[in-house]
């Protein structure tokens, strides 16, 4: 536990470490100030809810009928007395918006936005059936086939997998999971900003802390030239050891202090309240014609702490890749360089495979091609995110590194130390 | 007792210790060569950092690989070229060596407090060393290979930058050590260790030239080093019939100590050679080599 300590003060000890901390707080706070213009509508998600509840069935929504035409009314009421017009649609206020807001006080503007926003919850309510009868998976596979030029075997993967999506999406259908409200993704696209453009930031800012750290407190006797005297100590070369365990409880303590520090912020911003049991395959969450179709019922909460998992899961391979590395080379700096060429190498390797060979699929079971796309975890969006790719690629590389980590232990208790 | 039992040491083709033999039980040896003659690699081998090409030490009869954590917890080990950690205190350094070395707390947080008095490092204790000269930074560096009170004792050219004065109290703080202990000094400085070694070992061509009490070693030598005066237009001369040793000005004559296995002529004066001159005679060749342009 002493050695673990003062190993950990090695990690934090450095100040690129403390200034990098900042720097990616600060630009993950200033992504989400840049999109906290829609917290006050997004409010209106959780008022529905609070009123209707959010599963989406006929008297759920005769009752957001009646509601939205009262508020309808109280618009035109407004719009009466103000412009001496009114609207079939609140929608329809907005296309004159620019020449009229400035009569309105924020607080009457805030109730036409208000109806705007019911009446589109209540509009796309109306096209749900409608919207996954059209979906026909089969053509997806197709456009796959041509897109990545799949072939022979590789396309007859293509068409298997969304087979199967397409099995799921009737399951999906049949459970009603796709009939509950969330933010509409269509406007929002909540879905992409967390889980895509702040997850994938962190993903990006957390592995360079982690890679930095563990090169540092790997190669720091070396570095130092106190190798000597460290290996020759009681401790020994099971000080490496030491240092593994460091090194991952170092990665452990980044991803608390970016992910709790960044989801803090994000949730006192963005209200979610009443939405955490919403499955994250609800038609209002769909951002594209395509909807999110997850590979099992998840509901927002449970698909975040997925999520989280596989990050963490993700950073812990890093830190051991890099360890791994660091042992063998004890360089830092040739460290990162070998980290980053490996990171290279990984993802191009799948863009170069032939098309025809199966490869082109289990290329991508690496943490690197994993962490490139993290508002796909868990959803079956294309021929490259089948279901339990994340899971595999997880226990894929647990063996595969445990493997590399006992070799790595074996070299360095042989090694000379010179 | 530490064996060193028929150990080789390759790199490769390369050949850097060769069928060594040791014993070592309580008291000082001197391992005394010119740099680059094997002292390090043996140092390392008896410290566990590198491992023998061929055959084995043994501690009180065990491989001491196999004895590991068991056997470096009796050890304590000062590298020739000691690295430190700047933005540490000498205090926090030895914290870490301690937990390093797997002390007890208390027992650690105590023998640090008198093992910085003892190198006259107490002043500084919580100062970051990287503002301390060299050899303050060897002083904590001999602190930390004395923390654990070691039954071995390793020190690879300890008093490279050490004053004349600090000199003169390690090798008085050694020989009290030594009482109870195997202090193993690896040096070139044949001053560090001619006046504390039980025993001095000489290292040449990969091998052990020489093992003995520094009287036996200057027998090597006994009846054939002189001390005379010359005129110093003599002095080229005499010097290729003779190996000379040392020589200084006196009397506006050259006054030479040499070596020559011919028989004494009636101006020289024969002197009981030191460790010093057994040093310069042995490796002769070695401190030419490294000495010519």
């Amino acid at each position: 536990m002493n050695i673990w300590k003062f190993e950990l003060k090695k990690a934090f000890q450095s100040p690129v470490v403390s200034i990098l901390i900042v720097l990616f707080l600060f630009l993950n706070f200033w992504l989400i100030y840049n999109h906290a213009g829609i917290r006050e509508e997004l409010k209106v998600t959780n008022q529905l809810v609070e009123r209707f509840g959010y599963k989406i069935d006929a008297e759920m929504a005769a009752k957001l009928q009646a509601y939205y035409q009262s508020k309808l009314q109280k618009m035109n009421e407004l719009t009466r007395k103000k412009f001496g017009k009114t609207y079939e649609r609140a929608g329809d206020f907005f296309s004159e918006y620019e020449y009229r807001s400035e009569v309105l006080s924020e607080e009457e503007l805030h109730v036409i936005t208000e109806t705007a926003i019911v009446e589109g919850y209540y509009e796309l309510i109306q096209e749900i059936d409608q919207t996954y009868s059209h979906l026909d998976l089969s053509k997806n596979a197709k456009l796959d086939i041509n897109k990545y030029g799949l072939s022979g075997k590789t396309a007859e993967i293509a068409r298997e997998y969304y087979k199967n999506l397409n099995n799921r999406l009737d399951e999906l259908i049949e459970a009603g999971e796709h009939k509950n409200l969330f933010f509409i993704g269509y406007v929002y696209r909540m879905h992409s900003f967390l889980f895509k453009d702040l997850m994938r930031q962190m993903i990006f800012e957390v592995m360079i802390l982690v890679v930095l750290i563990t090169g540092h407190v790997t190669t720091y006797e070396f570095q130092n030239q106190t190798h000597l005297t460290a290996y020759a100590s009681k401790r020994g070369r099971k000080l490496m050891l030491d240092k593994l365990v460091a090194n991952l409880f170092a990665s452990l303590c980044i991803c608390a202090v970016i992910l709790g520090a960044t989801l803090l912020v994000y949730f006192l911003v963005f209200d979610y309240s009443g939405l955490w049991g919403i499955p994250i395959s609800s038609f209002f969450n769909s951002e594209f014609p395509f909807p999110y179709i997850s590979w099992w019922k998840l509901p927002f909460g449970i698909y975040l702490s997925c999520v989280l998992v596989v990050f963490i899961i993700c950073q812990l391979f890093f830190t051991v890749i890099t360890y791994s590395i660091a042992v063998w080379i004890k360089n830092n700096y040739l460290v990162y360089a070998a980290f980053a060429l490996l990171f290279g190498l990984c993802v191009l390797i799948t863009g170069i495979v032939p098309k025809t060979s199966t490869a082109i699929f289990w290329t991508r079971y690496t943490p690197f091609s994993l962490i490139l796309n993290p508002h796909l975890w868990f959803i079956g969006w294309n021929v490259f995110t089948p279901k339990n790719y994340e899971w595999t690629t997880a226990v894929i590389w647990t063996c595969l590194l445990a493997i590399v980590t006992a070799v790595t232990f074996l070299k360095f208790n042989k090694e000379q130390i010179d | 007792m530490l064996v060193v039992n028929h150990v080789s040491k390759s790199y490769g083709k390369f050949e850097a210790l060769k069928d060594i033999n040791l014993e070592f039980s309580n008291g000082v040896y001197g391992l005394l060569a010119p740099n680059g003659a094997g002292k390090t690699t043996l140092i390392k081998m008896l410290t566990t950092l590198i491992f023998p090409s061929k055959g084995e030490i043994l501690y009180n009869g065990t491989n001491i690989t196999r004895l590991g954590e068991k056997y470096r917890e009796l050890l304590g080990y000062l590298p020739q070229e000691f690295g430190y950690y700047k933005n540490y205190s000498p205090k926090q350094f030895l914290e870490y060596i301690g937990a390093l070395k797997g002390m007890d707390k208390k027992v650690l947080e105590k023998r640090i407090d008198d093992l910085l008095k003892l190198v006259a490092l107490e002043d500084v204790a919580t100062k970051k060393m990287k503002k301390f000269s060299g050899g303050m930074i060897q002083r904590v560096g001999i602190a930390q290979a004395m923390l654990n009170d070691p039954k071995i004792l390793i020190l690879d050219e300890p008093t490279a930058g050490l004053d004349p004065k600090e000199r003169v109290r390690f090798r008085n703080l050694l020989s009290e050590l030594a009482r109870d202990r195997i202090v193993i000094l690896s040096t070139h400085i044949v001053s560090d260790v001619e006046s504390i070694a039980n025993e001095i070992i000489m290292i040449k061509d990969k091998q052990v030239l020489y093992k003995g009490s520094i009287d036996e070693i200057c027998k090597i030598i006994a009846g054939m080093v002189y001390e005379t005066s010359i005129p110093y237009e003599q002095a080229a001369m005499f010097k290729k019939e003779v190996f000379s040793l040392s020589e200084k000005q006196e009397d506006g004559l050259l006054k030479i100590r040499f070596i020559s296995k011919k028989a004494p002529e009636p101006t020289w004066t024969a002197v009981k050679p030191n460790l010093e001159d057994v040093f310069l005679y042995v490796y002769r060749d070695d401190i030419q080599e490294s000495s010519a342009p």
